[in-house]
């Protein structure tokens, strides 16, 4: 099962400082729901855990992630990941390109993620993984915002409700 | 006969006393639990289970390289296919069995399947059965030394070169591309068994969900009988079913390794699946991709059908089909009509998907067939502009034609189908509804009207061409009748909600004149019962229900003999009514079955045999062929397009009928059966072999809510080569209701230019399809 999501937003920030950011794996991971950087292997690969919630599966992938490209002149990157679910219930693969632009000022940052899930959650999860993603990029927006701000902010998965939005989502598609 | 009498077997279950398989509880029972594989296809690097081994009650993890030692790792399939008991290296699509967890609480043993760390290396799989043949498809059957492809086997009847003469130079020539989709019987029971091996007499006795108990037997024996299980040692038993339907016919690798934990513990060992490994591994039914056409003339003959199938059987051909024909009874495809030619071919191809293929309340691919020739024959009708009844009428083969040989070979055995549509026509006041229809089209109203007048083939069956790995497919019945003149009466057939201990027990009554109140019907037990071969494809009455006959008359013979030495006159001179023997002119001297009964135990004449019982092993000397005549009407909803099923009535030609109620009530679940697939059920993967709608929440199963009011009747053509006329009704209502429901929906869809769709017809499907044509915004008001 293959999803693409894609998300384009902007910062009331320079480009250099959401770069600097952005371009920081320990600070990234950190506004990722669900995500955590467990060990660095060297520059370009780290090792971290990913839980993810679809209604009454849940699924913990232990993977790698490898930076593929981080051009700070371009401010583009490539980020490639690699999961196995630690119940032993599938794999999961994710690429992210990313790419930001100064605009009047501020920072537009375009992503694009392709994810490709495979075993039990791809069984339960299909139909709801554009949804689920798309509220889970919103949050990591929201949570990257703020620690450009510095505020206060945690990376707790939300899943309880994310599954309660995504149907409402769906829903209220089906009204407009 | 001919009475509804209510069901004997009712009383225990509306009690709640019915036993299941998972009922079984013996002293010491282990439970089982299986690892099952989230891949469609990978290799297995690993299995380490030392984790799950060190949960405390956790006995033992079982993998295929343990199963090798004794050879146990593999099983042959109904179609001399193999099969894995469980994989040594490869996982050949999700849900597969990988491992099995013993251990003394079922849920310890459900607990521990997480701690089973299998390493995988996943590999790209083969889902679409089209690009299964592509010559640069991995060869997914690796274990079978030479294979080149992932083609299965090649099949076809009939005549090839007449029938492409024919639609080379035919007036009219139709086809369309039909799926039929893959499915799942989801009875309410899953599939489960106890296996309780008992090392100091060397015995095992299965407790099993099986269909067939005696075929059952037979493989435990082939297969185990090198580790010293052999047939005298094994004895089946198959308790209360919670519905069969053609899934609980296969072997499946659960119950073979229950079995060989059981046999290396020695101690009983229990496995009940859950609702999502009974919709994801067990076998599945149809799945047959199919290009069907009609040759005719433009006022209507049809001169010839030509059929071209491709199989789906996931990663093995374990079809439950004990037919000598690969494709089963699909032959029977070329329907109700009278025409000299028609050819049909059928290729097989390996998939990453579960193997199956079942018959689904359905005698071995006619579903299929019927499917393919009721809505090609619609699609005619349309292209001609002829009402699809009339083009019915033009074409029946005709009530004296018969016996009526097919172009594809079978003899069908007799059949009125004018009449039956006939009345199908009269009860839903069909004119009136082609009325109404012209109304609604004029304001853009999407109505439809859609007919099925199928012809069935059941009752496998004669033993020249059905067989269960050489087992004749006879069937069995054996009448044993008390003193005091009460009977009990055992079967080689299994009931799994049919209600045999009432209509086996009315057949009996009927020959032999002792109340069926008072005859004790068994079915299940191998130790007990004679040897058959089961119940599943309409055929425990074809088969089952003529032995009952057959040995209530070779009763009655033997029961004529005493009454003629008891009334001191000659066998000649006594006539027989329902329960007595009474002296010709002289009614008043008489006896009675009861009186018969007692006297062959305890005045028997001089010479004769003792007692008072009878077994007889039917072979069929032909199929039986019901029929039906169905009429089905819808209203779509131009907006939201959603079904409404307004009426369906159907009208089933099944011989003689034993007794209307249970035959109604077959009709009414087999109607809801066939809705299922029309509109609702499919089983779906993804390019990965990734189930989508393995669970009840997304198998959409239709339930009391979706059916509509069902409605039902009968014409009577007896079959004239069975002993009490009876052709078996089980499976045509699933046969017959899906083509009715599609071509109805496609007959409403007609101002659109819609000329087929594949089922389940869904609303979003209609919707994708009136947008895929560019008619979604189309005003379709004629006036």
């Amino acid at each position: 099962m293959e999803a693409t999501i894609t998300k384009n937003f902007t910062l009331e920030e320079p480009i250099d400082k959401v770069w600097a950011s952005l371009s920081n794996p320990m600070e990234i991971s950190s506004c990722v729901p669900g995500a955590t950087i467990t060990e660095k292997i060297d520059d370009n690969n780290y090792k971290g855990e990913v839980t993810l919630k679809f209604g009454p599966v849940k699924a913990k992938y232990d993977g790698v992630i490898t930076i593929d490209e981080m051009d700070d002149a371009s401010h583009k990157m490539t980020l490639k990941g690699k999961g196995l679910d630690s119940k032993g219930k599938g794999n999961a693969e994710m690429t992210m390109n990313g790419l930001a632009k100064e605009e009047e000022g501020n920072t537009n940052v375009d992503f694009q993620m392709v994810v490709n899930i495979q075993g039990t959650l791809a069984q339960f999860g299909s139909r709801l993984i554009n949804d689920v993603s798309a509220k889970l990029m919103d949050q990591f927006v929201d949570n990257f915002n703020a620690l450009l701000k510095g505020d206060e902010f945690n990376n707790d998965l939300k899943a309880g409700s994310m599954v309660g939005t995504a149907v409402k989502g769906i829903f209220k598609k089906k009204e407009a | 006969m001919g009475h509804s009498m209510k069901r004997k077997e009712d009383a225990r279950f509306v009690h709640g006393k019915g036993k299941y398989t998972d009922d079984v509880q013996l002293p010491g029972m282990l439970y089982m639990d299986i690892v099952r594989s989230p891949y469609a296809y990978a290799k297995i690097k690993s299995i380490d289970a030392s984790e799950a081994l060190a949960i405390p009650g956790v006995l033992a993890v079982v993998t295929g390289k343990d199963l090798e030692q004794y050879n146990l790792h593999w099983m042959p399939t109904l179609m001399s296919d193999t099969q894995m008991v469980l994989p040594t290296d490869t996982v050949m699509y999700q849900a597969q069995e990988v491992a099995a967890i013993i251990a003394t609480e079922k849920y310890i043993a459900r607990d521990a399947r997480e701690k089973v760390r299998v390493d995988y290396e996943v590999m790209k799989a083969v889902v679409d059965p089209y690009k299964a043949l592509d010559e640069d498809a991995p060869v997914l059957r690796t274990d079978k030394e030479g294979k080149t492809d992932n083609h299965i086997w090649h099949w076809e009847v009939g005549q090839k070169e007449e029938t492409e003469k024919i639609f080379n130079e035919a007036e009219v020539v139709v086809k369309e591309q039909m799926h039929i989709p893959r499915i799942h019987v989801a009875s309410i029971e899953t599939c489960g068994c106890v296996a309780d091996y008992n090392k100091v007499e060397n015995h095992l006795t299965m407790y099993m969900t099986t269909q067939a108990p005696h075929a059952i037997r037979t493989v435990i024996a082939l297969v185990a009988g090198h580790v010293g299980i052999t047939e005298e040692k094994v004895r089946v038993i198959s308790p209360d079913i919670g519905g069969g339907f053609g899934g609980k016919v296969p072997v499946y690798p659960g119950y073979v390794i229950a079995i060989a934990a059981s046999f290396l513990i020695g101690k009983p060992v229990k496995w009940i699946e859950d609702r999502s490994e009974n919709l994801q591994a067990d076998s599945f039914a149809r799945d047959y991709h199919i290009t069907a056409e009609m040759a005719g003339t433009k006022d209507g003959k049809i001169l010839a059908t030509r059929m071209k199938v491709l199989a789906d059987h996931g990663y093995t051909d374990a079809a439950a089909n004990p037919s000598k024909f690969p494709t089963g009874m699909f032959s029977i495809g070329t329907g109700s009509y009278d025409y000299p030619n028609a050819f049909m071919e059928a290729d097989a191809v390996y998939t990453n998907k579960p193997p199956g293929g079942v018959a689904y309340r359905c005698s071995f691919r006619v579903t299929e067939a019927v499917h393919a020739i009721e809505r090609i024959t619609d699609r005619f009708a349309l292209e001609i502009e002829k009402d699809p009844a009339q083009l019915r009428f033009d074409n029946f083969i005709k009530k004296d034609q018969f016996p009526y040989p097919s172009p594809t070979g079978w003899e069908y055995d007799s059949g009125d189908y004018e009449a039956g549509l006939k009345l199908a026509m009269k009860a839903v006041e069909y004119d009136k509804l082609r009325e109404e229809q012209a109304e609604k089209r004029k304001k853009g109203e999407l109505m439809g009207i859609g007919l099925s007048t199928f012809t069935e083939i059941v009752g496998a069956g004669p033993s020249k061409d059905f067989d269960i790995l050489g087992i004749k497919m006879f069937d069995s019945a054996e009448i044993r009748v008390h003193p005091t003149g009460k009977a009990i009466a055992r079967f080689g057939t299994k009931s799994q909600g049919q209600g045999h201990e009432t209509t086996y027990a009315q057949i009996i009554a009927e020959e032999l004149g002792i109340p069926a109140m008072d005859i004790q019907v068994e079915e299940g037990d191998t130790d007990t019962a004679p040897y058959g071969l089961g119940t599943y494809a309409s055929r425990s009455t074809p088969t089952a229900g003529a032995a009952a006959a057959v040995a209530a008359r070779k009763l009655r013979d033997k029961a004529r003999k005493i009454a003629a030495y008891l009334l001191e006159v000659s066998e000649d001179d006594l006539e027989w009514e329902p329960g007595k023997f009474f002296v010709k002119g002289a009614p008043e001297k008489s006896k009675t079955i009861q009186e018969i009964v007692f006297a062959s135990y305890t005045n028997h004449p001089q010479g004769m045999e003792a007692g008072f019982e009878a077994t007889h092993y039917y072979d069929p000397p032909n199929l039986t062929f019901p029929s039906g005549a169905y009429i089905c009407v819808v209203d779509i909803d131009k907006e939201t397009f959603e079904i409404k099923v307004r009426r369906f009535v159907a009208i089933d030609d099944a011989g003689h009928i034993i007794n209307p109620m249970v035959a109604q009530g077959q009709v009414h679940g087999g109607l809801t059966q066939g809705l299922a697939p029309a509109m609702y059920e499919e089983l779906i993967y993804d390019d990965d072999g990734n189930i989508l709608n393995g669970t009840f929440m997304d198998y959409l199963v239709p339930t009391a809510v979706e059916s509509p009011n069902w409605e039902t009747g009968h014409t009577v053509t007896p079959s004239p080569h069975h002993p009490i006329g009876a052709k078996g009704i089980g499976e045509s209502p699933t046969v017959g209701a899906p083509p009715a429901i599609a071509n109805a929906i496609v007959d409403a869809l007609k101002p659109y230019g819609v000329t087929h769709m594949d089922i389940p017809i869904t609303p979003y499907k209609i919707f994708k399809k009136l947008k895929d044509m560019g008619v979604l915004d189309k005003d379709i008001a004629e006036g």
